[in-house]
Order: structure tokens, then C-alpha cells, then sequence
């Protein structure tokens, strides 16, 4: 239960729609114990007497009791769905204040595009907390008790078994069930986890699979695993069907005993007949409530599991000993025999990397895919904390520089830039919440986007955008900030060549004497850096100006008579 | 339209159990009524002892297992019914997948198709477990309770006919209400929903400008917008089961007075006739609500139905292999009159194209001229609409596909890894028995053994999630590990545009040509040298043939590609 604490505390702290739907959730529900109680009382005094008032009782007791009933039903629905929106979005915020510090680097640990997708599965799925884990058994509970009050005063026995029901039905087989929807879960997600990537695997390796014959082992072994996926979700059907049962067969159980018990009473003269027929009624009616139960131990398990994932990725501490300010000197970056390997992988992206970054001075990396350059980048934006070697910003060693301090000294531009729902302008303003309405124009007309109107649409992730516009809003973006260090990676790649060169002029006319790390696999245009730096596979093969490396005739050159030889 | 309906109904044994546990759990009620009330009115009215009633609660205890039994019977019929639903869809779907050679064009989508396979199909579920036995019960257990409370009371059953049809239409009309609505909030509340996403997508992009701390408003804000916005719309379907508890409510109060009535004033029912009337009218409304909850959860699964049908009833055309076996040698290639058309509208051809055996084809053209789309059709991935392909004079429709597929290699721009060691990965391209000899022997020639033995476990270091871990030229010299191999005589090969590192770039070019010794290779170009040393060049252009001959030949007779060569010496930097 610890691990839904939190969950609990967001929960409580929406008093006042949560105790409105938790009163009229008792309210319907006892107000229908008491319909079924009272009919079944003035059916019996009814067969005994031939009064009219007891006619007119029973009409405006079914009358009422049902109108209630139905009234509260609608008021508990609307309250507890009012409360448990309200607690989503109270749980999103906490989750967002939690997990704020522990980005980027969260993202760049995983590298997985589908954290986030979890991350807001997760929070969503805790919003059923209220209306199917914490709610059902506290309302059923305060129905349970007043009934089962109300029983004693007639039969204190048939109240014990009404209680020993209620102990079975809300207690013990839903803790039963929870606990064994335990290991249920975890086998049905890891089935599920299994047939997913069998499935990727069909999909995107379909032309290899097809010209290696293998199409239809694949086919085959994704039917088997989709089997297991089938069965291990039988299994979770059956389990919820059996919990159902047993909470139902339960039910009439009570009531069965209920019977019987009453007409011992009766028969021996310890209870007035006239009060059987509501006990029975009473019996069945309050079990009517119980249903929800049924899915509680899923729901339950589902939100442990939630909450426990969600803890973890926030629990991790991070960014110990980050506080310090940057200097107010020029700020050179210096690395020393730096190497950098990602969590589960075997080969070090970056490998024994010295290199010097002097404040004014633009420099290029260049390499092949996967060489170590964007791990470069995440070292100088201090998100990657390197395994040995010194990286230093402005003298201080770059571990102890609190990041949001580097980072308001820098214009970033990564190779994937995420733009907002929203429009042009509230994407700009991103960079420079006090941009003028010129200013904006005119770092739109710098990347070549002066066609594009300060109101137009941008819609989630910028999909409205091509991915040359978006690079350049992203430059634009850049280009509002205006602080003295540029790292930018591959931010033209998707640009043609004409427009890219105008965009660098652009950029270098503006940062005119500001230190520029471009991450570039474009070769062109490289003349006019003042450092060129080659990698491979995670180490530095050459550096220096263009002019000292095409010179020499090595790595760089033989690049570059490839991208000569490039046809179309 | 894909009917769920009936995929259940061809089920029929399921069915069939559906019904027969059906009929058991509505007599089941029935009897369990029966014995309640025969039980109270023989002690309350008749004074019976208890010993005289004892025989009544063993029929009670009877009716209880049955009901409890029949309804477990039902739920587990209805799960093992959407398990079976489900595994056919999947496999339809897989087959539909594997089937469609079209699919070889369309990786991008690939993700989508995996969500189709997956929750999809998962939420049509409900409509089998939940939506058709409830189904089932609501038409058979209904019936038989009111055909019992019209033998014990017609008047009961008559108000019961003319007031229980009300509830279907009210229903109807809240349903159609709220259908609107939903509709109509229908692009705030998506939106509103993505927000969070939106923002924590965003969050490395916010965190670098430092405007983290600023969103936490936009998020509760829109989330308080998204509540608003779907109260609206719950607040319509709440009405809806309002209105029918109240018209099951209203019904069992004039059952109840009109009992009343004759029970108090006319003194013609019996105490038994009335306690059982008034416990069977409340399972009889019951029933009538599970089914408007499941017939919304069986709805819900209609979206989902749709998606799948667009999937499943999507055309197929296979392409077509016969019987005949090929020679281990480079093959002659006549690609004849050959046509090919997407959906989309983009069409190939018509090609005519020939490559003598052992020589070098090299396809060349902008990006979406059609280039990759010939070498699929060549490769034998997709079907050709018109013309045909000879190789070795005999057309590819009569090879044999094992046949064919063992004497060819593709490698791609992008090879794909699939989740095991790196051993497995490149034992693929082979069908034979391979030693440990070979195998060394095509990891040097595709210059990866160095790289292989860096590495803690070899050969046996596991690569998955399409070649994690490892870079796009190591991926590319596994392709060509695969190749050498499998000495293929028929070589397609969609030559990598950039981001590769000079030595596999040299590696590249020394496996070509060491393969090509015994095979034909067709070339989808981008590297000027492949260009000059092929033996015949076609420019494409809008899927056309705009050319076709040797180097010295274009050069000569089409200025295009003088240009394309102009530009390349010249630079295109300067």
C-alpha cells in the first residue's frame, strides 16, 4: 500500500468532491437496501392486515427510496468523475515538479522514444485510483456498516453473518485476488512486451526476412508468441471472471444463511415472521453494491505497478554537487582524455577525447554516423557526465556547474527540436519570452522562413512543418536568444545548399565573435572555421584548420572525395 | 466492414454454451426466487417448523451453485471466446502482413501496424467477453422471467411489456445526445490531453531555454480544461442511466401498488405470489441495465473493428514463382516492358532494361524517381502489373522462390539486425552448413572480424533492436558478410548515400568486386566510380526511363547527365 502514498495523499487533497461523491455514493446505496427492505416489510404486513395506509406507506416508500436512489447514483457519478479529473490533473502536475530537474539527462539515458509514452500512461492510469481502488471499498464499507446496524436491531446473529459477508466479499477475496494478480501482471506484460518487439522485428526486417527465406519461420514464431500473448490474457479474463464469481456466489451465501437462519428464528419463536422477508431483502440488496470489487484487485495491482515505475524514475538522485555559477570571464571549454560510455553498452562512444573549445573561435565536428559527435555535444551541455577525463567550462570542471547556468549562456539547437501545439509566435517566444513582434520578424526572414506568419498554426511536435522548416525555426529560435556560445547539431541538414550557406552567413554575422560548436556531415563550407575536428568511432582522428588537414591528405581529405564522388 | 459478430457466431460450440448457461442461470433465478419465497411463506404465514422446511434449502443451496456456477460458465465461455476472437485476428492480420509485398515499400508505417497488432485487437476484447454473453443472457434470461411472472401474475408481466420498451428508446435518444456532444468536444479533448505529452516531449527544448517552471501552469490549466470538457460529455451519459434506473423505478412502483392494491384491498393474491413477483421484477430490470452497459462497451469496440477491417480487406497481390530450379551461375537479366503502380498514384515503367551475365547495371536518378521501386521489383518483392522479367530467357514467375531467393543477395542502405548474436545474424544469408572456417572467412572479407573479436564475446555478442549499438558501416559489412556467404549470382544493391566511414567505404567497394567475379550486379547508384564502371547506366526520371547505355555513350548522347557529371567535378560546394 506504500507505494500508492502518494497517489493517496493528491487523492484526499480533493475534500470536497470527494466526500460529496462518497456521501451520495452511500446515499444510492443505501437508499436501495432500504427500497428492497421496506417492500419487502409491507408485503408481508400487507398478507397479514387489510389496512389502506399500508398501501400508501408502501407507494410512497417505493416512490421515494427509488427516487433517491437514482438521484444519488447520478450525483455520486458526477462527483467522483469531477474529483478524479481534478486529481489527474493535480497527479500530472506533482509528476511534472518531480521529474522537471531529472531532465534531459533522464531522456538521454534511455534513449528510448517510448519513456515518455509510459511515463504518460503511467500518470493516466493512476487516475483510476480514486474512482476503482480507494473509492469502492469505502463506500461499500458505510453502506455494509449501516445496514448491517440496522439488522442488529432485529436479529444480532443475522447481523454477524451479514458481516462476515461483508469481511469476505470487500476484504478478504479482493485481497486475495490483488495478491495473486501479482505475478499474473508481470507475465502478461512481459507476453505483451515480446510479441511487440516480435512484431517490429517482422515489420521493419520484412525485405531481409522475405529474401532470407525466413518469412515464414518469423510468421510462425510471432503466431506462437501472440499465442502465449493470447493465453497470458485468458488467464487475466479468467482470474477477473473466477473473482467476480466467487464475490457473487458469496453474496447469495450470506443470503442463503441469512434465510435460514431467519426461519430457524421463526420457527422457534425468536423473531417476528414479519421481519424475514426484509432480512432477505436486505441481504440481497446490500450485495448488489459489491460488483466493483470485482475489478479492484486489477485496478489495484495496475496502480501499484504505476506508481512504483513512476517513483523510480524520479527517485534516482541526479545532478549532486552541480552548483556552481559559471564564471564572467570568456568561456573555454577544455576536455582532457575524456571517455564516455552509455548505460548497457559495451563500446565507449567517446574514447580518450582531448580537445580545447577557446571562447570566439567556431569549430566543426565531422565524422560518420555514430562516430561520437551528438555524445560530444551532450558533455558540453553537461547532460552526460563523462566516465574519466576533465572537461572544464571557464576554468571551473564542468561536473560542478549547475546546468540551468550553462545552458542561459547558450543557443542550442539539437538535431531534433520539439515544437509546441500552438503557433509560430508562441514558439519563438520559447526562446525570449520578451522578443519583439520585429524582432521575431526579422529572425524568421534570417533563416529564410519570412513567409511564415507570426499567427500560423503549429501543431503538436511541429508535424505541420517540413523538417528544413522546422530546422530553421529552430535556428530562428537560436537567433532570438542571442548568448555567446552556439552549439549547434546538424542544424541544416535538411536544408538545401544555397539556403544553408546563407543561414551560416547569417549566424556568423550575428555571433560575430562568439565561440560556435557546429556538429555538421556536410563537408561544404568548412573554409572558413577556425577548428576542424574528425571523429571515428568515438575517438578524434584529425584536428585543425581546413587549410593544415586537406593539406595533410588523410581522414578529412578522403571524406571529402567521397562527397565529391556522391552522385544524387 | 469487419462484423464481430460474426467471428463470434462461427464459434458455434462457444455459442452454443452461451445459450445452454444462459437457460441454466435464468432458471437458476427463478428457482432460487421460488425457494426463498416458499421458504418465508411456509414459516411466516403457515407456521411450518424449521425441520418441515429443511428439504426447501437444499433445493436453495441447489439454485445458488447453479446460478454461481452458470454465471462463472458464462464469463469463462466469454473470455475464452475473445481469446480464440483475438488469436484469429492476429493471425488474419500477420497473414495480411506477410502477404501484402507492398509492405517491403512501406516500412514507414510499420509502427502502426505493430499498434494494429497489438491494441487494436486488444480493444475489440470487450465486444467478446463482455458485449455478446451479456447479449445472450438479456435475450434468453429476460424471457424466461417474464414468462414465469406472466403464469403467477399476467398484470405484472402486462405493465412489465408496456414499460420496459421505453428504456431501449430513451436510451436511443441520450445516446444520440451524447454522441453529438462528444463529437463536438471531440478536438478539445484531444487536445487538451496531449498537452502533457506535448510538454514533457519538450521538456529538454524547455529546459534549455529554462522555461521549464512556466508550463506547470499550461499543464493544469489544460488539464482542467480537458475536465471540464469531459464532464460535458459524461454528464449526458450519466442522464442516460438516470433516465433508466428512473423508468425501471417508476415501472416497479406501479407493479408494486397494483400488488399492493389486490394483496390489501381486493384480498385475491397470496402472500407467495406477491413476495415472488416482486423478487424476480428486480433481476428482470437488472438485466436490462448490464446489457446498456455492455452494449456501450460493445460499441466502444467498433472504432477498433474499423481499423482492422481497412487492414484486412486491403488487396493482395502476391507475386507470383513457379517451379523451375536456377544454375549456380551470374544471371542474364531482361527486364521487359516492366510497370508498376502504387495506390498512392506514383507509377513505374514502362522499363525495358537487359543485363548479360556477370556485367554491372547501375540505376541512377533523383530521390522518388523510382530507383529503389525497380530494384524491388527486380528482387522479386513486388508484382509486376505489365511486362515481365527473363532471367537466363526464363520469366521470373516460373523460378522457383527457394530457388530464386538462394542464388540472390540485397543489401540494402540500411541492413537490418535481427535480435540475436552477431553469429546469427550473418549465418542468415546461408541455408547450407557452415563451418567455423567460412564463417571467419566472410566476417574478414566483409572486414568485421577485428571489430567481431574487440568485442567481450565475438561472435556470440547479441545485437537486437535492429543493430543496437552498432554503427550504420558495421551494419552495412554484416550485410556484406551475409553475401559472401551465400555466393549469390544475382547481386541488388542500394548503394548508402552518405554517413558512412572511409573504411567501410573501401571495404564497399572491394567486396562489389570481388563478389561481381561470379555474379550479375544491379546497382541503385549514388558513388560516381560505381556509375563509370558499370556496363550499362538507366536514368530514371518520374519513374521513366529518360536513358539508358554506357558512360561514354550518355555522355555523349544525353546532355542531362554531362550536367549531372559538370556539377559533380565542379562541386557543388563552390
Amino acid at each position: 500500500m506504500k507505494e500508492l502514498k502518494q497517489v493517496m495523499l493528491l487523492t484526499v487533497r480533493e475534500k470536497r468532491d470527494v466526500s460529496i461523491a462518497i456521501f451520495f455514493g452511500f446515499l444510492a446505496g443505501i437508499a436501495g437496501v432500504a427500497l428492497m427492505a421496506s417492500s419487502g416489510y409491507l408485503i408481508s404486513k400487507a398478507a397479514l392486515t387489510s389496512q389502506m395506509t399500508i398501501l400508501i406507506v408502501m407507494g410512497a416508500c417505493l416512490k421515494l427510496f427509488g427516487l433517491v436512489s437514482a438521484l444519488s447514483r447520478y450525483a455520486e457519478r458526477l462527483f467522483s468523475h469531477r474529483a478524479t479529473f481534478t486529481m489527474l490533473s493535480n497527479l500530472r502536475v506533482s509528476f511534472f515538479e518531480r521529474l522537471e530537474p531529472h531532465a534531459p539527462q533522464l531522456f538521454q539515458k534511455y534513449r528510448s522514444g517510448d519513456l515518455l509514452a509510459r511515463i504518460v500512461g503511467d500518470v493516466e492510469s493512476l487516475q483510476n485510483f480514486l474512482l476503482r481502488v480507494f473509492y469502492p471499498p469505502v463506500v461499500l464499507g458505510i453502506v455494509f456498516l449501516s445496514t448491517i446496524f440496522f439488522a442488529s436491531f432485529f436479529s444480532f446473529t443475522i447481523a454477524l453473518v451479514i458481516a462476515a459477508g461483508m469481511m469476505l466479499t470487500i476484504v478478504a477475496v479482493p485481497a486475495v485476488f490483488a495478491w495473486r494478480q501479482r505475478k499474473i501482471d508481470s507475465a502478461t506484460r512481459a507476453s505483451r512486451a515480446a510479441l511487440s518487439s516480435e512484431a517490429a522485428e517482422f515489420l521493419f526486417g520484412f525485405r531481409d526476412l522475405k529474401i532470407y527465406q525466413q518469412l515464414d519461420t518469423k510468421e510462425q514464431q510471432l503466431a506462437a508468441f501472440s499465442k502465449d500473448y493470447a493465453e497470458q490474457q485468458r488467464k487475466v479474463g479468467l482470474e477477473e471472471n473466477l473473482s467476480q464469481s466467487v464475490n457473487g456466489f458469496a453474496a447469495l451465501l450470506v443470503s442463503f444463511f441469512v434465510l435460514g437462519l431467519g426461519t430457524y428464528f421463526v420457527a422457534t419463536d425468536q423473531l417476528d415472521g414479519l421481519y424475514l422477508a426484509m432480512l432477505v431483502m436486505i441481504s440481497l440488496a446490500v450485495f448488489e453494491n459489491v460488483p466493483p470489487m470485482a475489478v479492484f484487485p486489477a485496478y489495484f495491482e495496475d496502480n501499484r505497478k504505476a506508481a512504483v515505475r513512476l517513483e523510480e524514475i524520479v527517485a534516482e538522485e541526479r545532478n549532486k554537487g552541480k552548483s556552481l555559477e559559471l564564471s564572467n570571464g570568456p568561456l573555454d571549454f577544455k576536455l582532457e582524455g575524456v571517455s564516455f560510455a552509455y548505460p548497457d553498452e559495451e563500446r565507449p562512444a567517446l574514447q580518450d577525447v582531448s580537445l580545447t573549445f577557446k571562447a570566439g573561435t567556431k569549430t566543426a565536428i565531422v565524422g560518420p554516423s555514430g562516430s561520437g559527435k551528438s555524445t560530444l555535444l551532450q558533455v558540453l551541455l553537461n547532460i552526460a557526465d563523462v566516465d574519466s577525463g576533465d572537461v572544464a567550462v571557464g576554468g571551473i570542471p564542468l561536473q560542478k556547474v549547475r546546468q540551468e547556468s550553462l545552458w542561459a549562456a547558450m543557443n542550442v539547437v539539437l538535431q531534433e527540436n520539439h515544437f509546441f501545439y500552438g503557433t509560430i509566435r508562441s514558439n519563438l517566444m520559447i526562446a525570449n519570452e520578451e522578443a519583439t513582434e520585429e524582432a521575431m520578424r526579422n529572425a524568421l526572414n534570417n533563416v529564410q522562413l519570412g513567409h511564415f506568419a507570426l499567427d500560423m498554426k503549429v501543431s503538436e511536435k511541429g508535424a505541420n512543418l517540413s523538417g528544413g522548416e522546422k530546422q530553421r525555426l529552430a535556428i530562428a529560435r537560436a537567433l532570438l536568444r542571442s548568448k555567446p556560445i552556439w552549439l549547434l547539431d546538424e542544424p541544416v541538414s535538411s536544408v538545401d545548399s544555397s539556403t544553408a550557406h546563407a543561414i551560416y552567413q547569417e549566424l556568423f554575422a550575428q555571433g560575430k565573435g562568439d565561440t560556435f560548436v557546429i556538429i555538421s556531415h556536410d563537408l561544404s563550407g568548412l573554409e572558413q572555421m577556425d577548428q576542424i575536428v574528425v571523429m571515428e568511432q568515438g575517438r578524434i582522428i584529425e584536428t585543425g584548420t581546413y587549410k593544415e588537414i586537406m593539406k595533410r591528405q588523410g581522414y578529412f581529405y578522403g571524406l571529402k572525395q567521397i562527397e565529391k564522388s556522391i552522385f544524387a | 466492414m469487419l462484423d464481430l459478430k460474426q467471428l463470434a457466431y462461427e464459434r458455434k460450440n462457444r455459442m452454443a454454451w452461451l445459450i445452454v448457461a444462459s437457460l441454466l442461470k435464468g432458471v437458476a433465478m427463478i428457482g432460487q426466487a421460488l425457494f426463498f419465497v416458499w421458504i418465508a411463506d411456509a414459516v411466516f404465514l403457515k407456521d411450518a417448523s424449521f425441520r418441515e422446511v429443511l428439504p426447501y434449502f437444499g433445493g436453495l443451496l441447489a439454485a445458488i451453485l447453479i446460478r454461481a456456477a452458470s454465471g462463472y460458465a458464462i464469463g469463462r465461455t466469454g473470455v475464452n471466446l475473445a481469446s480464440e476472437a483475438k488469436s484469429t485476428l492476429r493471425t488474419k492480420l500477420t497473414a495480411s502482413f506477410a502477404g501484402n509485398p507492398l509492405q517491403a515499400s512501406v516500412q514507414g508505417q510499420s509502427g502502426e501496424k505493430v499498434s494494429l497488432l497489438l491494441d487494436a485487437v486488444d480493444e475489440v476484447d470487450a465486444y467478446f467477453s463482455k458485449y455478446i454473453p451479456q447479449m445472450v443472457q438479456s435475450a434468453i434470461i429476460p424471457v424466461l422471467l417474464l414468462i414465469v411472472i406472466f403464469s403467477q401474475h399476467w398484470v405484472t408481466g402486462l405493465i412489465i411489456l408496456i414499460t420496459a420498451p421505453f428504456i431501449p428508446v430513451f436510451m436511443a435518444l441520450v445516446g444520440i445526445k451524447t454522441k453529438e456532444k462528444a463529437d463536438a468536444q471531440m478536438e478539445k479533448l484531444g487536445r487538451f490531453s496531449g498537452t502533457f505529452l506535448d510538454v514533457l516531449q519538450g521538456l529538454t527544448t524547455l529546459k534549455l531555454f529554462g522555461r521549464a517552471e512556466q508550463q506547470k501552469q499550461v499543464i493544469k490549466k489544460s488539464s482542467l480544461d480537458f475536465r471540464d470538457a469531459t464532464m460535458e460529455v459524461l454528464k449526458s451519459a450519466f442522464l442516460s442511466s438516470l433516465m433508466l434506473e428512473y423508468i425501471s423505478m417508476l415501472s416497479m412502483g406501479i407493479i408494486a401498488l397494483e400488488i399492493g392494491l389486490r394483496l390489501v384491498v381486493y384480498d385475491n393474491l397470496t402472500f407467495f405470489t406477491a413476495f415472488f413477483v416482486m423478487i424476480l421484477v428486480p433481476d428482470f430490470f437488472n438485466l436490462l441495465k448490464d446489457f446498456g452497459s455492455a452494449f456501450h462497451t460493445g460499441r466502444g469496440s467498433a472504432a477498433a473493428a474499423k481499423r482492422l477491417a481497412a487492414e484486412l480487406e486491403k488487396e493482395r497481390q502476391p507475386v507470383a514463382f513457379g517451379q523451375a530450379e536456377m544454375p549456380e551461375q551470374p544471371f542474364a537479366i531482361n527486364v521487359n516492358a516492366l510497370s508498376f503502380q502504387y495506390e498512392d498514384g506514383f507509377g513505374l515503367g514502362p522499363i525495358e532494361i537487359a543485363a548479360s551475365p556477370g556485367s554491372r547495371l547501375a540505376i541512377i536518378g533523383k530521390s522518388g524517381s523510382g530507383k529503389t521501386t525497380l530494384l524491388h521489383a527486380i528482387a522479386g518483392l513486388l508484382p509486376l502489373q505489365d511486362g515481365q522479367i527473363l532471367v537466363n530467357g526464363i520469366p521470373r514467375s516460373e523460378i522457383a522462390e527457394t530457388s530464386w531467393f538462394d542464388h540472390l543477395s540485397y543489401i540494402s542502405q540500411n541492413p537490418y539486425l535481427f535480435a540475436g548474436t552477431i553469429k546469427e545474424n550473418i549465418l542468415i544469408g546461408t541455408s547450407q552448413q557452415t563451418s567455423e572456417e567460412e564463417l571467419t572467412e566472410a566476417a574478414r572479407k566483409a572486414g568485421i572480424l577485428e571489430m567481431v573479436y574487440s568485442l567481450k564475446q565475438g561472435f556470440e555478442t547479441p545485437v537486437g533492436e535492429a543493430g543496437r549499438g552498432l554503427s550504420g558501416g558495421e551494419k552495412q559489412r554484416i550485410a556484406l558478410a551475409r553475401a559472401f556467404l551465400k555466393k549469390p549470382s544475382l547481386i541488388l544493391f542500394d548503394e548508402p548515400t552518405s554517413g558512412l566511414d572511409l573504411y567501410t567505404e573501401k571495404v564497399l567497394q572491394e567486396a562489389i568486386e570481388e563478389l561481381g567475379r561470379d555474379a550479375t550486379i544491379v546497382t541503385v547508384a549514388h558513388r560516381l566510380h560505381t556509375v563509370r564502371n558499370s556496363d550499362v547506366i538507366l536514368v530514371l526520371a518520374d519513374g521513366k526511363a529518360a536513358a539508358k547505355g554506357s558512360h561514354e555513350e550518355l555522355l555523349e548522347t544525353y546532355s542531362p547527365y554531362r550536367e549531372m557529371l559538370a556539377i559533380q567535378q565542379g562541386g557543388v560546394l563552390q
